[in-house]
């Protein structure tokens, strides 16, 4: 299976991947406008909200998976959308799980900038979106571990993809859910090859990640090094 | 020359508290005020709310231009000393920026004129807290406000490199385009730097003049105390406020003193006498009274407030018209009315 792969398990390495990169996406476009907002304001309700975003750390995903698999049941509320036992309804459900590790730990990364450097940057005239994206910047180690929490959760996660997906052979089913069959069925070695995939795809993606935020920090600091001499 | 910041009655709070009671201030182009006082005096809060970082409750504000402020900590972030200036200059520029060349050049500009060109590639997290000064200043330096405020430039430095950086600064700080108030701790950072001095105690401004008016001659025996002038004799209905330049150990001196404490100095010693009127501090050199000795002073400047204030541990006792400062008093000595 690992040296010649069929048409099952790459539609399941598309499923998977699919979910992964739509669901850590929408995460985090929602996910850092609010971790920046909990972190920088000053607002009354603030830690309110900040101990709903730690306590959605612990959400059970059976239970959100539950909720949202209601929801878009076709009876249900949002039934009319036709998401149910589709991809889009699984990262639905799996943005909904990411969600708060984003939030929660672009919070914390954001409120443990130095306080009188955020200060610094409004005496100086920045404005609130230059003031967001400077603090964002200067807490990327905590955004870029946000990134990866919530795409490892995405990527493993298997109680709320196979209630809302159905786990349906070439449709829906994710490699977590392909393990968890393969496991229900007594293929093992199948179960144990398609760990071992899941793991190596957990592995490149944080690679992935982990390159770009070097990558980044290395472009900086020699185009500054090239223009401070170039300037003398 | 017309003000470019005009501050009229401000009242401003810091938590609960009010701390500003009422500030008149003016600043001019291409002059230097330097702002001194004591520990809770206001000094920081009057320069947040100059910079609009802090909502006054009462009075004005008018702005002739824009302020930027480097505020006490030298905050810098994580990026190399040129681009931490460069990230200023385009906070400063907002919508309207310049070429992002323009902005480097004007960089290290802003960096050579602190003497910091050579930490322009450095790393922040690399920097001393002398170096960090430097980029914190070479920062503000660098978008060229038309008020500039510094609040303690050189707080936590050692003396040597503070020193350094206070030469630097005092000549990269002044420009004819621009206002500048800095808020400092030391006298010699207030002469260093500033054509003009306020000197702040509880939320007030209750000097302001040169520096060599205001230390000189206080306006009242509260500036006196914190500009130096630490001893303090009952004078008939007033007090006599001296510096310990004013008091000189002369055994054949007309008043009579005992060491009540005695602190080695590079060089002397300094003393604090008793007398029948009050206390007194001087610096004498070696060999100076051991503690408890008695000895005699000679007063030889200070200035006389009309009433007294009550001076702690002294019982009561007015100087005789022989016991008065005798030399050098011409210039200082005067009444003050409060």
């Amino acid at each position: 299976m690992l040296l010649h792969p069929t048409p099952d398990l790459l539609s399941i390495l598309r499923v998977t991947l699919e979910l992964v990169f739509w669901a850590t996406l929408l995460a985090m476009l929602i996910g850092l406008p609010i971790g920046l907002a909990l972190g920088l304001g000053r607002f009354r309700t603030r830690r309110v909200w900040l101990g709903v975003a730690n306590g959605g750390l612990g959400l059970p995903p059976v239970v959100v998976g539950l909720f949202v698999a209601l929801i878009l049941f076709r009876g249900g509320p949002l039934g009319g959308l036709h998401l149910i036992y589709t991809v889009r309804g699984m990262v639905l459900a799996q943005t909904i799980l990411a969600l708060p590790i984003v939030v929660a730990l672009t919070a914390s990364s954001v409120q443990a900038i130095d306080p009188s450097l955020l200060q610094q940057a409004g005496a100086l005239g920045a404005s609130r979106w230059r003031l967001s994206v400077f603090a964002l910047r200067e807490a990327r180690t905590g955004v870029f571990v946000a990134a990866m929490a919530a795409m490892g959760a995405s990527l493993s996660e298997v109680g709320a993809v196979v209630l809302v997906g159905g786990n349906l052979e070439r449709e829906t089913r994710t490699m977590a859910g392909a393990i968890l069959t393969s496991l229900s069925g007594g293929y093992y070695a199948e179960g144990i090859a398609l760990g071992i995939i899941l793991l190596g795809l957990t592995f490149l993606l944080a690679a992935a990640l982990t390159f770009i935020q070097h990558s980044s920090k290395a472009a900086t600091a020699s185009s500054v090094r090239y223009v401070s001499s170039a300037a003398r | 020359m017309s003000a470019v910041l005009s501050c009229r009655s401000v009242r401003a709070r810091h938590t609960d508290a009010e701390v500003l009671h009422g500030v008149d201030l003016q600043l001019r182009r291409g002059e230097v005020v330097v702002v001194i006082g004591p520990n809770g005096a206001g000094k920081s809060t009057l320069m947040y709310a100059i910079a609009g970082l802090l909502p006054i409750t009462q009075g004005s504000i008018e702005r002739n231009g824009r302020a930027a402020a480097a505020m006490q900590s030298p905050s810098l972030a994580q990026r190399t000393a040129l681009a931490n200036v460069e990230l200023a200059i385009s906070w400063w520029e907002g919508r309207h920026r310049t070429p992002r060349a323009d902005r480097r050049v004007r960089a290290m500009e802003a960096l050579d004129a602190v003497n910091a060109a050579h930490l322009a590639d450095r790393p922040a997290r690399t920097l001393s807290g002398g170096e960090a000064r430097r980029v914190h200043l070479a920062r503000v330096l660098a978008v060229d406000p038309d008020i500039l405020l510094l609040d303690e430039p050189f707080a936590g430095l050692d003396p040597s490199t503070r020193a350094d950086l206070l030469y630097d600064a005092a000549s990269a700080i002044r420009s004819d385009r621009r206002a500048t108030l800095v808020v400092v701790h030391d006298r010699a950072e207030a002469w260093a730097l500033g054509d003009r001095v306020l000197v702040m105690t509880n939320g007030r401004i209750e000097a302001e003049g040169s520096p060599r008016e205001v230390f000189e001659r206080p306006p009242t025996e509260e500036v006196a105390e914190f500009v130096g002038f630490t001893g303090a004799l009952r004078d008939g209905d007033g007090i006599l406020r001296l510096r310990p330049a004013d008091v000189t150990v002369d055994p054949s001196g007309p008043i009579a003193a005992r060491v009540v404490r005695r602190v080695p100095l590079e060089d002397g010693v300094r003393l604090e006498l008793t007398t029948p009127s009050g206390t007194l501090v001087t610096v004498a050199p070696e060999p100076a009274p051991e503690i408890g000795a008695s000895t005699n002073v000679r007063l030889t400047g200070g200035i006389r407030f009309a009433r007294p204030a009550p001076v702690a541990g002294t019982p009561t006792g007015v100087l005789s018209g022989a016991d008065r400062p005798q030399t050098g008093t011409a210039g200082r000595q005067q009444e003050a009315d409060r």
